[in-house]
């Protein structure tokens, strides 16, 4: 069998200014960091051939991947934008792979931006997204879009005895990593009193255990490796696997709603890439709340189905522990700009595996993962990257 | 992108070919499940074929109206201004006694806290404009 395995190097990364940022279109945010992405990989615009994006919230256009290369001026002759909610990003690395290696594009621009802080209302930035719930089945009865995942977490604790002090370690951890990430945009200390004491969302999700709401743009480019090393690139990062998996597009049949799609994508992502979990140096996991980070460490084999909330109260996600998850704040404290919030994922874990990530580098990083998910745990894609002496 | 005016105002389903009956039903007072006459299965979401084997031969019988709770949610924080005045409002995941499972609320009047994992509940169908009736539910 075929596979992709080594063939496609990310030879360039870009971010915006994420956070708040006032006036900035989700175009601009997106442009801002595909033109960081062409410089670091020591391209320029007219190189691209390919453009892969996600749609934005606060943006009209249906086909945004097309208006992004209008707005960087250049036209492509493959591209698309991919719709699959949280796992949108990983899915993109996968398809402009495999787009690459079959000989559809030569270089690929995968770049996504969203203000969905400044953009919109915090109310319309709220509705939009519940918009993606089922208009017959779902939305008439008001169901939040954290509320599947809420629902999912909920059953979780019990069955598994996860505690909501374990959920608020996850936010707790996650603001220790922001507060080392430059630009981040939550950076003060917080406690799991502070979690457990901050608003009640939605049941069992404090405001604190939720993500947040932000603007920012993130962008990559794709190369062949043979392409990678004919321009020199000497920091480049391979896609090893990729995996993903659609189990239901209606929480009400989901077949377990504790066990996910993420145990499937994972393990095509695995056997793509020849490794386990237990090779991982550092991950990006998908945290829209604190709940999906456990259920989503229990799928991907960091530990045993039921362990998540033990896994993480014991030090396990963060330095020195099993796998430093969501080294750069995550979604929780670093930023959350919709659709490109699960790019930023990639920008962390590529980061370490270049070994420039400072005083909150992971030592010796070589194999990374970054899982998403969206849509109340319908869509799941998993992506393993490795440096060269894994390749 | 969604506009202020579209955001204030509450979502309500829109019958089509798949789902008219349905919803023709629960006016009536009753929770119409699709029964499959070739592989016997029994679907909540209404499609114009099984899901399981593919055949066209679904017939609507009504259910018993009997569930229990397999999760649920108590929601405080509204999905934008048109939930705004329930909270804080329970949505259920209520697996019916016939096995699909479905999303729903308890109904307006019951106290949210009461809800519990596993505990018994009762359909009531709640009209709530010009021809729609949701499925909610009671505790039994």
């Amino acid at each position: 069998m075929s596979t992709l395995r080594g063939k496609t190097a990310i030879i360039g990364c870009g971010l915006s200014p994420v956070g708040r940022v006032p006036g900035r279109s989700p175009l601009w945010l997106a442009a801002d960091a595909a033109n960081t992405a062409l410089e670091d990989a020591g391209l320029t615009k007219s190189d691209l051939d390919g453009v892969l994006s996600a749609g934005a919230f606060a943006s009209p256009f249906h086909r945004f991947s097309v208006a992004l290369s209008e707005y960087l001026g250049i036209q492509p002759t493959f591209s698309n934008t991919l719709q699959v909610s949280g796992a949108t990003a990983a899915t993109a690395f996968g398809i402009g792979a495999a787009a690459i290696a079959g000989g559809l594009a030569r270089y690929v621009l995968v770049a996504a931006g969203d203000s969905l802080l400044t953009g919109l209302t915090p109310d319309l930035a709220l509705r939009s997204m519940s918009e993606s719930r089922d208009q017959q089945y779902e939305m008439p009865f008001g169901i939040p879009v954290a509320n599947t995942f809420a629902m999912t977490a909920h059953r979780h604790m019990r069955d598994y005895g996860t505690t909501p002090e374990q959920l608020a370690q996850v936010a707790v951890v996650h603001r220790e990593h922001a507060a080392r990430t430059p630009g981040a945009q939550m950076t003060a200390p917080i406690t799991i009193d502070d979690v457990l004491s901050s608003k009640m969302v939605t049941t069992p999700y404090h405001k604190l255990d939720c993500s947040l709401i932000s603007d920012g743009g993130a962008a990559f480019i794709l190369a062949s490796a043979e392409d990678a090393a004919s321009l020199g690139i000497e920091n480049a990062v391979y896609l090893l696997g990729a995996g993903e998996a659609y189990t239901h597009e209606h929480i009400f049949l989901m077949p377990s709603i504790t066990s996910t799609g993420a145990a499937l994508s994972s393990a095509k992502a695995y056997a793509m890439a020849g490794c386990t979990a237990s090779d991982i140096d550092v991950a990006g996991v998908y945290d829209c709340f604190t709940g999906t980070v456990i259920m989503a460490l229990e799928d991907l084999g960091f530990c045993a189905k039921g362990d998540g909330g033990p896994f993480v109260a014991d030090g396990h996600i963060t330095y020195g522990g099993t796998v430093p998850v969501n080294t750069h704040g995550g979604l929780l404290s670093f930023a959350h700009a919709g659709l490109p919030g699960s790019l930023f994922h990639f920008h962390e874990v590529i980061a370490q595996l270049r070994g420039a990530c400072g005083d909150r580098q992971v030592p010796d990083a070589e194999l990374g993962l970054v899982h998403c998910l969206g849509a109340g745990w319908a869509a799941n894609a998993t992506v393993i990257l490795g440096t060269e002496a894994t390749r | 992108m969604i506009t202020p005016e579209q955001a204030a105002a509450k979502p309500l389903p829109m019958p089509d070919a798949d789902t008219a009956e349905f919803w023709a039903g629960l006016a009536r007072g009753e929770l119409l499940l699709q029964h499959c006459l070739s592989c016997s299965a029994i679907h909540y979401y209404q499609q114009g074929m099984c899901r399981i084997c593919g055949s066209s031969h679904l017939e609507h019988r009504a259910a018993s109206g009997r569930g229990t709770v397999h999760s649920f949610s108590v929601v405080h924080r509204a999905p934008g201004p048109a939930f705004k005045d329930e909270t804080p409002y329970a949505v259920l995941l209520v697996e019916l006694e016939e096995g699909p499972r479905m999303i729903s609320r308890l109904v307006a009047g019951a106290d949210p806290s009461v809800v519990d994992f596993d505990m018994t509940v009762q359909l009531v169908c709640v009209p709530v404009d010009e021809g729609v009736t949701l499925p909610c539910f009671r505790p039994a």
